[in-house]
């Protein structure tokens, strides 16, 4: 009989826990993207019963020469940048404001989190009653400005369309990104703080001295995380695109992706756009961490 | 190990190519033999009434016969159906428009309908049920894959009050022109400083190409030439098009927009909203349950679609068809049942008219006295002699977003008309080459 080492026997059960989930990803995830990037290369059409023929690169070639694909990379662009800076800079605030207060802290948390509890959709559907011409938006802005009767045309002028849906977005998750700096925050080291105290550094002082750089790994992860879900946004995008608003400045590559798969038919083509979203979010991402990793503070 | 991995992973890459064949097979028809149908349509709450009614019915004079009835939001129909087709696990019977029909009838996912199943001894004897044209867009090869459950053309709904309030007679003054429904509109729109809080008319926005397509036809313009190779003829009928709708928009004179409440809706509130909607024959039956009393008043009357002054072509609104189709995938038996299935509960089209005030296009649905009966139904029948069914192709959904995209840079965004124009081409002339 074969001899087998506890090292081995260890590892033998490690692989079976793990397993499950490792199979998991490959069906679930692995499987389908490596599938996408297959069906690039073939014309396959939704609906039909032909089989696919090998195109090589011409999906991808169409694509590139495509203005609509680049206009959806210029809207995913206008609100990835727009929703991203703002999220991280105030869900940092809001975090480093929230864990400053003795009182009421759970109570602020669960209120700030309740908007991340709405589908996308019904969020998208109650901001819409408020950007209405004569909905609360309008009143609001009017009253603060002193501009009777101004329609600032929340759903129809292009740039108050990358207002509007950034305004939701920034509004839906800044709760969720906020508890995220509150544990961050909480990690700080106690001892640490209370050494900055006698050592009679301010509170700035303190919060930019040592909060701030031990909260960079925190940072980090909430930076990536929000990016990559702008860039993946979808349901705010496609339900103002249904009530009417223009689709052009709200063409994000995930709607330009929908459309060209589920309206054209045309699965390759959208899986060449998804493949191309997703060299975007690796490539960010990399260099993202890459700039942080020459950045590591430790106390 | 690895080499394992890449073998699973090669396999079921190479997979799909393998299982794109269809699920076709032939059986012995036996009558008796236990079927099972599901029909998926779009929500309706009248109709769903009455067509829950009529299979029970149907079950009742064939006992082995069972129908799953299961309905969804027709937004959301196109998608599901598109999905559950592709995985080739469709409903059995299914509903959808003209536009996204033709698709499925293209690609061969429908069922090519035998008249014996439904007791009739040809094709052309099917084909004699209904008016010229209703059938169109599911025919295919010399074969019928649909039959017609509603045939929809939008006339113009008015509110006699709202006119008398503005100063006008409805009766002589109502709009007989696109240019007088912009003037009326200008005198019937109040606001706020540019806040609309009344409009005049509003245009139906997401029919595109059954609304708006139209009015560029009655100019002399087309979407693309007779031989279907080149994209957008007649550019002067394009441009005054375009120049109407953004002096229609924000841009312009400020009547209306796609972003207000949808006007059929505000429309039957009858709350000094809007003093115009377009919609169907079918909206009466949503106006009658909604707000009975101006239903039953003489506040409302409906007018036909207005013509622009300068037309060389006679056009009303293009006709919407919903058909009724039979999925292809499944076994004959199946497809046999299900064809009887459709055949019996079209076959109540008086039902239809009466219950939900649905119209098919059919002789004797026409002629009856109960499509008589109804309000202001020689008005729209009347413009369906002038109108074409809405623009079917294997595209059409998207033509419609790019008709919907340009119109939106006219009267939305301002753009010069021009510029619109030449852009609309350009994505139009790529749809044509890649069809």
């Amino acid at each position: 009989m074969k001899y087998i080492g506890i090292e081995k026997k260890k590892a033998r059960w490690g692989y079976m826990f793990v397993a499950p989930a490792v199979l998991l990803f490959f069906m679930f995830s692995l499987y389908p993207m490596l599938n996408a990037f297959y069906n690039t290369f073939f014309n396959i059409k939704l609906l039909s019963l032909r089989a696919p023929k090998f195109v090589g690169l011409k999906n991808y070639i169409f694509v590139l020469n495509s203005p609509s694909f680049w206009n959806s990379m210029k809207a995913t662009a206008l609100f990835t940048l727009g929703a991203f800076i703002p999220l991280t800079i105030f869900s940092l605030i809001f975090g480093l404001i929230v864990t400053s207060r003795m009182r009421n802290q759970k109570a602020i948390q669960l209120l700030m989190y309740t908007p991340a509890v709405l589908s996308s959709v019904v969020a998208a559907l109650i901001w819409m009653i408020i950007f209405d011409p004569r909905g609360i938006g309008n009143s609001i802005v009017n009253n603060i400005l002193q501009t009777h009767g101004i329609d600032h045309r929340w759903l129809t002028d292009p740039v108050m369309l990358r207002v509007s849906t950034v305004t939701i977005y920034v509004w839906k998750y800044i709760g969720y990104f906020t508890i995220i700096f509150v544990t961050g925050i909480a990690k700080v080291p106690e001892s640490t703080l209370e050494a900055a105290t006698i050592a009679g550094a301010s509170t700035m002082q303190t919060i930019r001295l040592i909060v701030l750089p031990l909260l960079k790994p925190t940072t980090l992860m909430v930076s990536i995380v929000t990016m990559l879900n702008c860039l993946k946004s979808f349901s705010t995008q496609y339900l103002f695109t249904q009530r009417g608003a223009p689709l052009e400045p709200l063409n994000v590559v995930t709607l330009n992706i929908y459309n060209t798969a589920m309206r054209d038919l045309n699965i390759s083509r959208a899986c060449v756009m998804s493949f191309l979203l997703f060299l975007v979010m690796m490539i960010l991402t990399l260099s993202r961490m890459s700039s942080s990793e020459r950045n590591v503070t430790e106390y | 190990m690895k080499r394992m991995v890449c073998l699973i992973l090669l396999t079921a890459l190479l997979m799909p190519l393998f299982a794109q064949g269809g699920v076709e097979e032939k059986a012995v028809l036996d009558m008796s033999a236990p079927v099972t149908l599901t029909i998926w349509t779009h929500e309706d709450a009248n109709r769903k009434v009455l067509e829950q009614e009529l299979i029970a019915e149907f079950m009742e004079m064939n006992p082995n016969v069972t129908v799953d009835y299961q309905t969804y939001p027709s937004s959301k129909m196109r998608e599901l159906l598109t999905v559950s087709f592709s995985a080739n696990q469709g409903p059995d019977i299914f509903n959808q428009s003209q536009s996204v029909v033709r698709q499925f009838v293209i690609e061969g996912r429908v069922s090519a309908l035998d008249p014996e199943w439904i007791g009739e001894a040809s094709l052309d004897d099917v084909t004699g049920r209904y008016i010229p044209g209703a059938l169109a867009a599911v025919e295919y090869d010399g074969d019928i894959h649909g039959l017609p459950l509603e045939y929809t053309n939008f006339c113009t709904y008015l509110n006699k009050n709202i006119f008398r309030d503005a100063g006008l007679d409805p009766e002589k003054d109502y709009p007989k022109t696109w240019e007088e429904v912009m003037e009326v509109s200008k005198k019937l729109v109040l606001r706020e400083g540019e806040i609309i809080t009344r409009r005049g008319y509003d245009f139906r926005y997401p029919s595109y190409t059954m609304q708006f397509l139209p009015m560029v036809e009655q100019l002399g313009g087309k979407l693309m030439s007779d031989d279907g190779k080149t994209a957008v003829v007649g550019d002067e009928a394009w441009l005054q098009f375009f120049t109407y709708m953004r002096d229609w928009g924000p841009e312009g004179y400020n009547l209306g927009g796609p972003t207000y409440l949808p006007p059929r809706k505000v429309f039957d509130n009858n709350n000094n909203e809007i003093a115009m909607s377009d919609s169907g024959l079918y909206q009466q039956g949503r106006m009658k349950k909604a707000n009975p009393d101006f239903f039953n008043s003489d506040d409302w009357m409906v007018i036909p679609f207005p013509q622009f002054e300068d037309a060389v072509v006679e056009t009303a609104g293009a006709i919407a068809c919903h058909y009724y189709m039979v999925n292809g995938q499944i076994d004959t038996l199946n497809q046999m049942w299900a064809w009887k299935l459709v055949d019996f509960m079209l076959s109540h089209s008086a039902d239809y008219l009466e219950q939900v005030n649905l119209v098919q296009p059919t002789y004797e649905l026409f002629e009856s006295d109960a499509f008589a009966a109804l309000p202001f139904s020689d008005v729209f029948a009347a413009d369906m002699k002038k109108g074409d069914l809405v623009y079917f192709a294997g595209n059409s959904s998207a033509v419609n977003d790019k008709l919907k995209g340009a119109v939106e840079s006219a009267m939305l965004l301002g753009e010069d008309p021009a510029t619109v124009l030449e852009n609309f081409r350009k994505e139009i002339q790529i749809l044509i080459d890649d069809e």
